[in-house]
C-alpha cells in the first residue's frame, strides 16, 4: 500500500467510484475509477492505490469532499481546489449542457430542467469542459475565503469565513438551494442565509440535496 | 382528487390518435408490465418505479411524469457508475421503464408544442443507454411517434441531389495507392475460395459485386435519411480524432447532425460513429443486407454488430484495431484505409494506457518518425473503397480510415 505508515488520516471521502483521503499534513490522496478525472492526477486511468495528488504539492489542505464523480479541497488559505466530472456544472467550469437551449446533451436525459449557468461576458464562445483530470483552482466571488465544503453527486457546496453559502452545479431538484430548479456552472450565493440573516457554519449534503447548519447572526 | 389526465377507465374523452396509438402499445395491465426487479435495484427505486405504473395506469399523468423523471435520473447516474460493460442490466432496464413512462407522459394532452418530438428524444435515450423490455417496446413507441411527427415537404427534384461534397477534392487529398500495396480485389468470390485465400491467412480483400445491389446503394441520400431517421437522437463524435484532448461525444438529432456538420463548410469535424443505427431505425435495416460471407464464422446471424458510420469529408478514425472480423461496406462516398498485419504491432507503436492499447500512436499520413521509426518499415495495404464495395478486415488487423467524401459506411462485425 501507498499510503506510509506514519501517516495520520484526518478525513476520508467516498465518490461513486473513488476515494478521497486528507492527512494530518494537509496532503491529499486519491484512489478508484478515474474515467471522469476524479482522481486528478491528468488521467482517466483508475488507481487500485492511494496516490498522493502532485499537482497539489506543496499546498496544505484542510477539507476534503468528493461528489459522485468530483473532488474538492479546501486549503488553509481558503482557497478552492476542484476537480473530475463538470457534465452540469459541478466544477464551476464552462459547461456544455448548459450553454445550449435546447435538447440536452449526454446528461440525465431530462430536457425538462431549466438552463441557466455561464457564457462568457463578451459574448464569444466560451472552451467547455467536460472532465478536468488535474485540480483546478476556482475564485470564489469577492475573494472569499472557503473553509467548508461538502458535494452531492452533481452538485457543490462551501460555505466562506464570512458566513455565506455558495453552491453549483446540478440543481434540478433543487439542491442548489436558489429557488428554482436551475443548474449553473459558476458559483452563486444562497441568498436566503443573507436574507434571513443567519450565518452558516457548516454544510453537509446527501446526493440530491443539502444540509446547512447556520447561528443567527448577533443583532448589533 | 382530480384526475389529471387520460387513463384507460375513462371514457373515450377525446379522438386523439397519438395517445390512442400509444396506449395500445402497453400491457392491458399494470402487472403485466414485469416490475419485479431484483438485486442490484434498491428496494426504493424499484418501489417508485412501480409507483409511477401506478400513476400512469390510474391516469395521474403529471405525477407520474414526475415520479419517472426522479427514477430516469436515479437510473442515469447507476448507468454512468463503473465500466459500461459492467453497468447491470436490470439498472438499464429500469432506465427504459423510466423511458417508457416519460414519453408516454409527455404527450398526454393538452400537448405542448414540440412534445412529439421530445417523447421521441426521450425513447432514443431509452434505445441508447437501455436496454430491451415488453419486446424492445420503445422501438414500436418511437415508431408512434414518428408517425405523428409533422410530414417533410419534399423539396424540388434539382434539389434532391447531394451537396457539392461529391465533387472530386482539390489537390493532393486523395492519396496514391501504389499498385504493389493495393489491396487484392475479387467479384464474387465462392464462399470457400473467400475462406480459404482470406478467412484463414487472415488477408484484407476488397469483394466487388456482393453488395452494389442492396436498396442503400440508390435510395440513400442526405434528403432520405432525413425523412427516415431526422428526428431521431444519435451519438456524435466531436473532434478530429479520437486521439485528441478536444475530442468529446455528444447527443443530437440526425436533422441537427447532417446540418450542422454535414452540409456546411466547417472546420468542426462530427462524425457519426460506430452507432447501431439500423437497431435505432429499423427502416434503414430494410436497405441493407448481410453480406453472405458471415456465415463462415461461428457466431449467429443476430450475433453481428452492425454499426453505422457517417459523416463529411475528413473524418479519420486513428490507425486501430478490432478484436472481430469486419465486413466495411462502403455506401456513400469514398473512404482511404490503410491496413497492418497484427504481427507489425511493435512497429505501430501502441499506447501504453489500457484505455487506448488497441490504438496506435503514429498519425498514418502524418507520422513523427522521429519519435517512432520503426513506422517507415512496416509493410500495409491500402486502397481507396468505393460506393458498392465491401473491405474485409480481418479481426485485429490494424486500419486507419479518411473519409474522401461525405461517406456512409456500414460495417458488420462478427467471429
Amino acid at each position: 500500500c501507498a499510503l506510509a505508515p506514519e501517516l495520520r488520516a484526518r478525513q476520508l471521502h467516498l465518490g461513486a467510484e473513488h476515494a478521497l483521503l486528507l492527512g494530518a499534513d494537509g496532503q491529499v490522496f486519491s484512489w478508484g475509477g478515474g474515467r471522469h478525472g476524479q482522481l486528478g492526477h491528468g488521467t482517466l486511468e483508475a488507481e487500485p492505490q492511494p496516490r498522493r495528488l502532485e499537482a497539489l504539492h506543496g499546498l496544505t489542505m484542510v477539507e476534503a469532499a468528493a461528489g459522485g464523480w468530483h473532488s474538492v479541497c479546501l486549503s488553509e488559505t481558503g482557497d478552492v481546489y476542484i476537480w473530475g466530472w463538470n457534465e452540469s456544472g459541478q466544477l464551476a467550469l464552462p459547461t456544455r449542457r448548459l450553454a445550449e437551449k435546447t435538447a440536452p446533451g449526454e446528461g440525465g436525459g431530462d430536457g425538462a430542467d431549466t438552463k441557466g449557468g455561464a457564457s462568457t461576458e463578451d459574448g464569444a464562445p466560451a472552451t467547455f469542459i467536460a472532465v478536468q483530470p488535474f485540480p483546478a483552482l476556482l475564485d470564489l466571488p469577492l475573494g472569499s475565503e472557503a473553509i467548508k465544503a461538502s458535494c452531492g453527486s452533481r452538485h457543490t457546496a462551501v460555505v466562506t469565513r464570512a458566513g455565506e453559502l455558495y453552491t453549483w452545479g446540478w440543481g434540478k431538484y433543487g439542491q442548489l438551494g436558489h429557488g428554482d430548479g436551475t443548474s449553473l456552472d459558476q458559483p452563486r450565493r444562497v441568498k436566503y442565509f443573507v436574507d434571513n440573516q443567519l450565518h452558516v457554519k457548516a454544510v453537509t449534503c446527501g446526493p440530491w440535496n443539502t444540509y446547512v447548519y447556520t447561528v443567527e447572526k448577533r443583532k448589533s | 382528487m382530480a384526475e389529471d389526465g387520460e387513463g384507460p377507465g375513462d371514457p373515450p374523452a377525446s379522438t386523439d390518435a397519438l395517445w390512442e396509438a400509444l396506449w395500445a402499445l402497453l400491457p392491458h395491465t399494470e402487472e403485466e408490465l414485469g416490475l419485479e426487479l431484483g438485486a442490484p435495484v434498491d428496494p426504493s427505486a424499484a418501489g417508485l418505479l412501480r409507483q409511477a405504473a401506478g400513476l400512469l395506469y390510474a391516469g395521474r399523468l403529471d405525477a407520474c411524469l414526475q415520479a419517472s423523471e426522479a427514477v430516469l435520473d436515479y437510473a442515469w447516474e447507476k448507468l454512468n457508475t463503473g465500466p459500461w460493460q459492467d453497468v447491470h442490466k436490470a439498472w438499464r432496464q429500469v432506465y427504459t421503464f423510466a423511458c417508457l413512462f416519460k414519453a408516454l407522459c409527455l404527450c398526454r394532452e393538452p400537448r405542448e408544442a414540440g412534445a412529439t418530438a421530445a417523447a421521441l428524444h426521450v425513447c432514443d435515450l431509452g434505445l441508447l443507454m437501455g436496454a430491451a423490455v415488453l419486446g424492445d417496446i420503445l422501438i414500436q413507441v418511437a415508431a408512434v411517434l414518428q408517425a405523428h411527427l409533422p410530414a417533410r415537404k419534399r423539396p424540388a427534384p434539382s434539389l434532391q441531389q447531394d451537396p457539392p461534397d461529391t465533387k472530386k477534392p482539390r489537390g493532393s487529398l486523395v492519396p496514391a495507392v501504389p499498385p504493389e500495396r493495393a489491396v487484392p480485389r475479387l467479384h464474387r468470390p465462392a464462399l470457400q475460395h473467400f475462406r480459404t485465400h482470406f478467412l484463414l491467412p487472415r488477408r484484407p480483400v476488397i469483394l466487388e459485386g456482393v453488395a452494389d445491389h442492396w436498396p442503400c446503394m440508390k435510395k440513400w441520400s442526405l434528403q432520405y435519411i432525413r425523412e427516415v431517421a431526422g428526428h431521431r437522437t444519435v451519438p456524435v463524435e466531436l473532434g478530429s480524432r479520437y486521439t485528441d484532448e478536444d475530442w468529446s461525444q455528444t447527443l443530437m438529432t440526425v436533422d441537427d447532425f447532417i446540418s450542422k456538420y454535414v452540409e456546411r463548410e466547417t472546420t468542426d469535424v462530427g462524425y457519426l460513429a460506430q452507432h447501431q443505427l439500423f437497431e435505432q431505425v429499423p427502416e434503414l435495416k430494410q436497405d441493407i443486407g448481410i453480406p453472405d460471407y458471415c456465415c463462415l464464422g461461428d457466431g449467429e446471424e443476430d450475433e453481428i454488430t452492425v454499426n453505422a458510420w457517417f459523416g463529411p469529408r475528413g473524418t479519420v478514425s486513428p490507425l486501430h484495431q478490432d478484436p472481430q472480423q469486419n465486413f466495411l461496406t462502403q455506401v456513400m462516398g469514398r473512404k482511404y484505409i490503410r491496413l497492418y498485419a497484427p504481427q507489425d504491432s511493435e512497429a505501430l507503436y501502441p499506447h501504453e494506457t489500457h484505455l487506448l492499447h488497441n490504438t496506435s500512436q503514429v498519425d498514418v499520413e502524418n507520422p513523427d518518425l522521429e519519435r517512432f521509426p520503426k513506422f517507415a518499415e512496416a509493410p500495409f495495404l491500402s486502397c481507396i473503397l468505393s460506393p458498392g464495395e465491401i473491405l474485409f478486415i480481418p479481426a485485429k488487423h490494424w486500419h486507419y480510415v479518411r473519409a474522401l467524401d461525405l461517406s456512409f459506411s456500414v460495417s458488420f462485425w462478427w467471429s
